[in-house]
Protein backbone atom coordinates (compact mmCIF):
# COMPACT_ATOMS: atom_id res chain seq x y z
CA UNK A 1 0.00 0.00 0.00
CA UNK A 2 2.75 2.43 0.91
CA UNK A 3 5.53 2.14 -1.65
CA UNK A 4 8.94 1.16 -0.41
CA UNK A 5 11.27 3.97 0.48
CA UNK A 6 8.51 6.37 1.47
CA UNK A 7 8.00 7.02 5.13
CA UNK A 8 4.83 8.13 6.85
CA UNK A 9 6.43 11.48 7.44
CA UNK A 10 6.90 12.00 3.72
CA UNK A 11 3.30 11.00 3.16
CA UNK A 12 2.12 13.47 5.73
CA UNK A 13 4.23 16.20 4.20
CA UNK A 14 2.94 15.49 0.75
CA UNK A 15 -0.63 15.36 1.91
CA UNK A 16 -0.63 18.95 3.00
CA UNK A 17 -2.55 21.52 1.17
CA UNK A 18 -1.21 24.44 3.07
CA UNK A 19 1.85 23.42 4.98
CA UNK A 20 1.04 20.14 6.66
CA UNK A 21 -0.61 19.24 9.87
CA UNK A 22 -0.33 21.93 12.51
CA UNK A 23 -0.59 20.19 15.84
CA UNK A 24 -2.76 21.87 18.46
CA UNK A 25 -0.88 23.90 21.00
CA UNK A 26 -1.61 26.25 23.84
CA UNK A 27 -2.69 28.91 21.38
CA UNK A 28 -5.80 26.84 20.75
CA UNK A 29 -6.98 27.63 24.24
CA UNK A 30 -7.19 31.37 23.72
CA UNK A 31 -10.65 31.95 22.41
CA UNK A 32 -11.81 35.27 21.01
CA UNK A 33 -14.40 37.39 22.78
CA UNK A 34 -17.96 37.05 21.62
CA UNK A 35 -19.28 40.58 21.91
CA UNK A 36 -16.99 43.12 20.38
CA UNK A 37 -13.57 43.13 21.92
CA UNK A 38 -14.46 43.12 25.58
CA UNK A 39 -12.23 40.51 27.12
CA UNK A 40 -14.83 39.43 29.67
CA UNK A 41 -17.21 37.88 27.14
CA UNK A 42 -15.12 34.94 25.94
CA UNK A 43 -16.30 31.37 25.72
CA UNK A 44 -14.75 30.12 28.99
CA UNK A 45 -16.46 32.88 30.95
CA UNK A 46 -19.76 32.12 29.22
CA UNK A 47 -19.29 28.46 30.14
CA UNK A 48 -18.63 29.28 33.77
CA UNK A 49 -21.79 31.37 34.03
CA UNK A 50 -23.70 28.63 32.24
CA UNK A 51 -22.48 26.12 34.82
CA UNK A 52 -23.72 28.35 37.63
CA UNK A 53 -27.12 28.58 35.96
CA UNK A 54 -27.33 24.82 35.47
CA UNK A 55 -26.30 23.96 39.00
CA UNK A 56 -28.65 26.50 40.59
CA UNK A 57 -31.61 25.45 38.46
CA UNK A 58 -31.05 21.75 39.07
CA UNK A 59 -30.64 21.87 42.81
CA UNK A 60 -33.37 24.42 43.46
CA UNK A 61 -35.85 22.34 41.50
CA UNK A 62 -34.81 19.04 42.98
CA UNK A 63 -35.18 20.24 46.55
CA UNK A 64 -38.58 21.89 46.45
CA UNK A 65 -41.51 20.01 47.93
CA UNK A 66 -39.21 17.44 49.48
CA UNK A 67 -41.33 14.32 49.82
CA UNK A 68 -40.47 11.42 52.05
CA UNK A 69 -40.61 9.07 49.09
CA UNK A 70 -38.45 10.98 46.62
CA UNK A 71 -39.11 11.46 42.95
CA UNK A 72 -36.34 10.73 40.49
CA UNK A 73 -35.07 14.27 40.25
CA UNK A 74 -35.04 14.68 43.99
CA UNK A 75 -33.22 11.38 44.33
CA UNK A 76 -30.54 12.50 41.89
CA UNK A 77 -29.99 15.78 43.69
CA UNK A 78 -30.00 14.07 47.06
CA UNK A 79 -27.45 11.44 46.04
CA UNK A 80 -24.93 14.08 45.00
CA UNK A 81 -25.49 15.92 48.24
CA UNK A 82 -25.21 12.86 50.45
CA UNK A 83 -22.09 11.78 48.60
CA UNK A 84 -20.35 15.04 49.43
CA UNK A 85 -21.76 15.20 52.92
CA UNK A 86 -20.92 11.65 53.98
CA UNK A 87 -17.95 10.47 51.98
CA UNK A 88 -16.18 13.78 51.73
CA UNK A 89 -17.10 15.84 54.74
CA UNK A 90 -18.07 13.49 57.53
CA UNK A 91 -15.43 10.82 57.00
CA UNK A 92 -12.61 13.28 56.54
CA UNK A 93 -13.32 16.19 58.83
CA UNK A 94 -14.92 14.40 61.72
CA UNK A 95 -17.32 15.79 64.24
CA UNK A 96 -17.39 19.43 63.22
CA UNK A 97 -18.17 18.84 59.58
CA UNK A 98 -21.58 20.43 59.02
CA UNK A 99 -20.18 23.93 58.75
CA UNK A 100 -18.12 23.00 55.73
CA UNK A 101 -20.58 20.95 53.74
CA UNK A 102 -21.97 23.94 51.77
CA UNK A 103 -18.50 25.03 50.75
CA UNK A 104 -17.31 21.56 49.78
CA UNK A 105 -20.55 20.84 47.96
CA UNK A 106 -20.23 24.04 45.96
CA UNK A 107 -16.63 23.25 45.08
CA UNK A 108 -17.44 19.72 43.99
CA UNK A 109 -20.43 20.50 41.79
CA UNK A 110 -18.84 23.59 40.28
CA UNK A 111 -15.65 21.78 39.28
CA UNK A 112 -17.55 18.71 38.10
CA UNK A 113 -19.94 20.60 35.83
CA UNK A 114 -17.18 22.77 34.42
CA UNK A 115 -15.05 19.73 33.73
CA UNK A 116 -17.89 17.89 32.06
CA UNK A 117 -18.25 20.74 29.60
CA UNK A 118 -15.12 19.35 28.03
CA UNK A 119 -16.92 16.41 26.53
CA UNK A 120 -20.45 17.72 26.02
CA UNK A 121 -20.86 17.86 22.22
CA UNK A 122 -21.62 21.48 21.45
CA UNK A 123 -19.62 23.08 24.22
CA UNK A 124 -16.44 21.01 24.25
CA UNK A 125 -14.19 23.26 26.24
CA UNK A 126 -13.31 22.50 29.85
CA UNK A 127 -13.32 25.92 31.43
CA UNK A 128 -10.86 24.76 34.08
CA UNK A 129 -8.21 24.56 31.37
CA UNK A 130 -7.83 28.33 31.60
CA UNK A 131 -5.45 28.56 34.49
CA UNK A 132 -7.02 31.48 36.34
CA UNK A 133 -10.09 29.50 37.41
CA UNK A 134 -8.16 26.81 39.31
CA UNK A 135 -5.90 29.49 40.79
CA UNK A 136 -8.83 31.31 42.33
CA UNK A 137 -10.45 28.12 43.58
CA UNK A 138 -7.19 27.04 45.22
CA UNK A 139 -6.86 30.53 46.67
CA UNK A 140 -10.26 30.24 48.34
CA UNK A 141 -9.35 26.82 49.75
CA UNK A 142 -6.09 28.32 51.05
CA UNK A 143 -7.88 31.22 52.75
CA UNK A 144 -10.50 28.92 54.23
CA UNK A 145 -8.17 26.47 55.81
CA UNK A 146 -5.82 29.07 57.22
CA UNK A 147 -8.74 31.04 58.58
CA UNK A 148 -10.21 27.94 60.18
CA UNK A 149 -6.91 27.05 61.79
CA UNK A 150 -6.38 30.55 63.13
CA UNK A 151 -9.91 30.74 64.49
CA UNK A 152 -9.59 27.42 66.24
CA UNK A 153 -6.14 27.65 67.74
CA UNK A 154 -5.28 31.32 67.82
CA UNK A 155 -2.90 32.87 65.33
CA UNK A 156 0.36 32.51 67.25
CA UNK A 157 -0.16 28.92 68.32
CA UNK A 158 -1.31 27.93 64.84
CA UNK A 159 1.76 29.29 63.09
CA UNK A 160 4.03 28.01 65.79
CA UNK A 161 2.57 24.53 65.37
CA UNK A 162 3.16 24.65 61.65
CA UNK A 163 6.68 25.86 61.81
CA UNK A 164 7.86 23.98 64.87
CA UNK A 165 6.02 20.70 64.90
CA UNK A 166 5.68 19.39 68.44
CA UNK A 167 7.10 15.96 69.16
CA UNK A 168 10.15 16.34 66.95
CA UNK A 169 13.67 16.48 68.41
CA UNK A 170 15.04 20.01 68.36
CA UNK A 171 17.91 19.23 66.02
CA UNK A 172 15.58 18.18 63.25
CA UNK A 173 13.94 21.61 63.18
CA UNK A 174 16.59 22.92 60.81
CA UNK A 175 15.53 20.30 58.31
CA UNK A 176 11.83 20.29 58.84
CA UNK A 177 10.85 23.90 59.35
CA UNK A 178 11.72 25.23 55.88
CA UNK A 179 10.01 22.21 54.37
CA UNK A 180 6.88 22.77 56.41
CA UNK A 181 6.75 26.47 55.65
CA UNK A 182 7.17 25.81 51.94
CA UNK A 183 4.54 23.08 52.00
CA UNK A 184 1.89 24.91 53.95
CA UNK A 185 2.19 28.31 52.37
CA UNK A 186 3.39 27.70 48.84
CA UNK A 187 3.25 24.14 47.59
CA UNK A 188 -0.22 23.16 48.71
CA UNK A 189 -2.25 25.80 46.85
CA UNK A 190 0.10 25.60 43.88
CA UNK A 191 -0.18 21.86 43.39
CA UNK A 192 -3.89 21.92 44.10
CA UNK A 193 -4.56 24.39 41.33
CA UNK A 194 -1.98 23.10 38.88
CA UNK A 195 -3.17 19.51 39.24
CA UNK A 196 -6.68 20.48 38.15
CA UNK A 197 -5.44 22.80 35.42
CA UNK A 198 -2.90 20.34 34.02
CA UNK A 199 -5.38 17.47 33.89
CA UNK A 200 -7.95 19.53 32.03
CA UNK A 201 -5.39 21.09 29.71
CA UNK A 202 -3.79 17.77 28.85
CA UNK A 203 -7.12 16.05 28.34
CA UNK A 204 -8.43 18.70 25.99
CA UNK A 205 -5.15 18.71 24.08
CA UNK A 206 -5.25 14.93 23.67
CA UNK A 207 -8.76 15.03 22.29
CA UNK A 208 -7.79 17.85 19.94
CA UNK A 209 -4.77 15.96 18.65
CA UNK A 210 -6.65 12.81 17.80
CA UNK A 211 -9.74 14.40 16.34
CA UNK A 212 -8.00 17.09 14.35
CA UNK A 213 -5.37 14.58 13.29
CA UNK A 214 -8.01 12.13 12.16
CA UNK A 215 -9.69 14.81 10.14
CA UNK A 216 -6.39 15.83 8.58
CA UNK A 217 -5.53 12.23 7.74
CA UNK A 218 -8.91 11.81 6.13
CA UNK A 219 -8.05 14.46 3.57
CA UNK A 220 -4.83 12.79 2.53
CA UNK A 221 -3.82 10.04 0.15
CA UNK A 222 -5.69 6.75 0.21
CA UNK A 223 -3.06 5.21 2.44
CA UNK A 224 -3.72 7.79 5.09
CA UNK A 225 -7.46 7.84 4.57
CA UNK A 226 -7.64 4.26 5.80
CA UNK A 227 -5.82 5.13 9.02
CA UNK A 228 -8.12 8.00 9.92
CA UNK A 229 -10.97 5.85 11.35
CA UNK A 230 -8.46 4.55 13.87
CA UNK A 231 -7.65 8.08 14.91
CA UNK A 232 -11.33 8.81 15.39
CA UNK A 233 -11.74 5.54 17.27
CA UNK A 234 -8.95 6.45 19.65
CA UNK A 235 -10.64 9.84 20.00
CA UNK A 236 -13.83 8.15 21.14
CA UNK A 237 -12.01 5.91 23.62
CA UNK A 238 -10.19 8.94 24.97
CA UNK A 239 -13.49 10.75 25.45
CA UNK A 240 -14.61 8.05 27.87
CA UNK A 241 -11.25 8.16 29.58
CA UNK A 242 -11.58 11.94 29.83
CA UNK A 243 -14.95 11.54 31.50
CA UNK A 244 -13.39 9.38 34.19
CA UNK A 245 -10.49 11.79 34.67
CA UNK A 246 -12.84 14.77 34.96
CA UNK A 247 -14.98 13.17 37.66
CA UNK A 248 -11.84 12.00 39.45
CA UNK A 249 -10.28 15.46 39.40
CA UNK A 250 -13.38 17.09 40.85
CA UNK A 251 -13.41 14.45 43.60
CA UNK A 252 -9.69 14.84 44.32
CA UNK A 253 -9.87 18.63 44.57
CA UNK A 254 -12.71 18.48 47.05
CA UNK A 255 -11.10 15.62 48.99
CA UNK A 256 -7.85 17.53 49.35
CA UNK A 257 -9.71 20.67 50.40
CA UNK A 258 -11.49 18.62 53.08
CA UNK A 259 -8.18 17.07 54.17
CA UNK A 260 -6.54 20.47 54.54
CA UNK A 261 -9.47 21.75 56.56
CA UNK A 262 -9.34 18.62 58.72
CA UNK A 263 -5.64 19.15 59.23
CA UNK A 264 -6.22 22.73 60.33
CA UNK A 265 -8.96 21.66 62.72
CA UNK A 266 -7.04 18.79 64.22
CA UNK A 267 -6.25 19.00 67.89
CA UNK A 268 -2.79 18.52 69.28
CA UNK A 269 -0.66 16.23 67.15
CA UNK B 1 15.51 14.83 14.35
CA UNK B 2 13.37 17.79 15.07
CA UNK B 3 11.87 18.87 18.31
CA UNK B 4 12.95 20.72 21.37
CA UNK B 5 14.48 19.64 24.61
CA UNK B 6 11.02 20.01 26.15
CA UNK B 7 10.03 16.67 24.68
CA UNK B 8 12.99 14.86 26.22
CA UNK B 9 12.20 16.49 29.55
CA UNK B 10 8.59 15.51 29.36
CA UNK B 11 9.49 11.92 28.56
CA UNK B 12 11.88 11.70 31.48
CA UNK B 13 9.35 13.31 33.79
CA UNK B 14 6.85 10.57 33.05
CA UNK B 15 9.05 7.78 34.39
CA UNK B 16 8.56 8.49 38.08
CA UNK B 17 4.80 8.83 38.12
CA UNK B 18 4.46 5.73 35.96
CA UNK B 19 6.33 3.65 38.51
CA UNK B 20 4.44 5.33 41.33
CA UNK B 21 1.05 4.52 39.83
CA UNK B 22 2.09 0.91 39.40
CA UNK B 23 3.19 0.68 43.03
CA UNK B 24 0.03 2.32 44.34
CA UNK B 25 -2.33 0.06 42.50
CA UNK B 26 -0.19 -3.00 43.24
CA UNK B 27 -0.61 -2.22 46.93
CA UNK B 28 -4.34 -1.69 46.45
CA UNK B 29 -4.74 -5.01 44.65
CA UNK B 30 -2.70 -6.78 47.33
CA UNK B 31 -4.84 -5.29 50.06
CA UNK B 32 -8.09 -6.23 48.40
CA UNK B 33 -6.78 -9.72 47.62
CA UNK B 34 -5.96 -10.38 51.23
CA UNK B 35 -9.22 -8.98 52.55
CA UNK B 36 -12.00 -8.36 50.04
CA UNK B 37 -14.11 -6.46 52.56
CA UNK B 38 -11.51 -3.70 52.63
CA UNK B 39 -12.30 -2.72 49.06
CA UNK B 40 -14.47 0.30 49.76
CA UNK B 41 -12.18 1.48 52.53
CA UNK B 42 -9.05 1.37 50.42
CA UNK B 43 -10.57 2.76 47.24
CA UNK B 44 -10.56 6.49 48.13
CA UNK B 45 -6.98 6.18 49.37
CA UNK B 46 -5.91 4.48 46.15
CA UNK B 47 -7.48 7.17 44.00
CA UNK B 48 -6.05 9.95 46.13
CA UNK B 49 -2.57 8.51 45.80
CA UNK B 50 -3.01 8.04 42.08
CA UNK B 51 -4.08 11.63 41.53
CA UNK B 52 -1.22 12.99 43.59
CA UNK B 53 1.32 10.97 41.61
CA UNK B 54 -0.34 11.82 38.30
CA UNK B 55 -0.05 15.50 39.07
CA UNK B 56 3.70 15.39 38.61
CA UNK B 57 3.47 13.73 35.22
CA UNK B 58 1.02 16.37 34.11
CA UNK B 59 3.23 19.20 35.33
CA UNK B 60 5.85 17.82 32.95
CA UNK B 61 3.40 17.72 30.07
CA UNK B 62 2.05 21.21 30.63
CA UNK B 63 5.45 22.79 31.14
CA UNK B 64 6.67 21.14 27.95
CA UNK B 65 4.04 23.15 26.12
CA UNK B 66 4.27 26.36 28.02
CA UNK B 67 8.00 26.85 28.20
CA UNK C 1 -40.38 15.00 35.62
CA UNK C 2 -43.96 16.20 35.95
CA UNK C 3 -44.99 19.04 33.71
CA UNK C 4 -45.23 21.48 36.60
CA UNK C 5 -41.65 20.78 37.52
CA UNK C 6 -40.65 21.13 33.91
CA UNK C 7 -42.35 24.51 33.65
CA UNK C 8 -40.67 25.63 36.82
CA UNK C 9 -37.28 24.54 35.48
CA UNK C 10 -37.73 26.51 32.27
CA UNK C 11 -38.80 29.60 34.11
CA UNK C 12 -35.77 29.31 36.37
CA UNK C 13 -33.57 29.17 33.29
CA UNK C 14 -35.36 32.23 32.00
CA UNK C 15 -34.84 34.19 35.20
CA UNK C 16 -31.16 33.37 35.43
CA UNK C 17 -30.42 33.99 31.78
CA UNK C 18 -32.34 37.25 31.68
CA UNK C 19 -30.68 38.54 34.84
CA UNK C 20 -27.30 37.73 33.33
CA UNK C 21 -28.08 39.32 29.98
CA UNK C 22 -29.75 42.41 31.40
CA UNK C 23 -27.14 43.38 33.95
CA UNK C 24 -24.33 42.15 31.74
CA UNK C 25 -25.68 44.29 28.95
CA UNK C 26 -25.83 47.30 31.23
CA UNK C 27 -22.26 46.66 32.31
CA UNK C 28 -21.17 46.27 28.69
CA UNK C 29 -22.93 49.48 27.68
CA UNK C 30 -21.32 51.36 30.53
CA UNK C 31 -17.98 49.95 29.45
CA UNK C 32 -18.35 51.22 25.92
CA UNK C 33 -19.51 54.60 27.16
CA UNK C 34 -16.88 55.12 29.81
CA UNK C 35 -14.06 53.26 28.10
CA UNK C 36 -13.26 50.99 31.03
CA UNK C 37 -12.73 47.27 30.79
CA UNK C 38 -14.06 45.63 33.90
CA UNK C 39 -17.60 46.93 34.26
CA UNK C 40 -18.92 44.13 32.09
CA UNK C 41 -17.69 41.56 34.58
CA UNK C 42 -19.17 43.46 37.52
CA UNK C 43 -22.47 43.71 35.65
CA UNK C 44 -22.46 40.00 34.93
CA UNK C 45 -21.73 39.12 38.55
CA UNK C 46 -24.41 41.47 39.88
CA UNK C 47 -26.85 40.01 37.37
CA UNK C 48 -26.21 36.41 38.24
CA UNK C 49 -26.26 36.93 41.99
CA UNK C 50 -29.48 38.93 41.80
CA UNK C 51 -31.05 36.33 39.55
CA UNK C 52 -30.05 33.43 41.82
CA UNK C 53 -31.44 35.27 44.84
CA UNK C 54 -34.70 35.99 43.01
CA UNK C 55 -35.03 32.38 41.95
CA UNK C 56 -34.41 31.21 45.49
CA UNK C 57 -37.04 33.62 46.82
CA UNK C 58 -39.65 32.54 44.33
CA UNK C 59 -38.98 28.86 43.98
CA UNK C 60 -36.83 27.70 46.81
CA UNK C 61 -39.08 28.29 49.73
CA UNK C 62 -42.41 26.53 49.93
Amino acid sequence: MIPRGVSVRDLLRSSSEGGGFVPPSSGDFELPPIFGDNVYTTKPIALVFLSVILISAFFIISSRKAAVVPSKLQFAGESVYTFVRNDLAKDVIGHDFLRFVPYLFTLFTFILVNNLFGIIPLLQFPSMSRVSFPYILALTVYLVFHYVGIRKQGAIKYFKDIMFMPGVPKAAYILITPLEILTFFLVRPLTLSLRLFANMFAGHLLLLVFILGGEHLFQGVIGLKLISPFAFGIGIVLTFFEFMVQCLQAYIFTLLAALYIAGALADEH
Amino acid sequence: MEGTLNLVGFGLAAIGPGIATGLIFAAYINGVARQPEARSVLQPIAFLGFALAEALALFGLVLAFVL
Amino acid sequence: MSSREENAMWSIFGYLLSGLLFWGGIGYGLDKWLGTGYLTLIGLLVGISGAVYLVWLRFGRQ
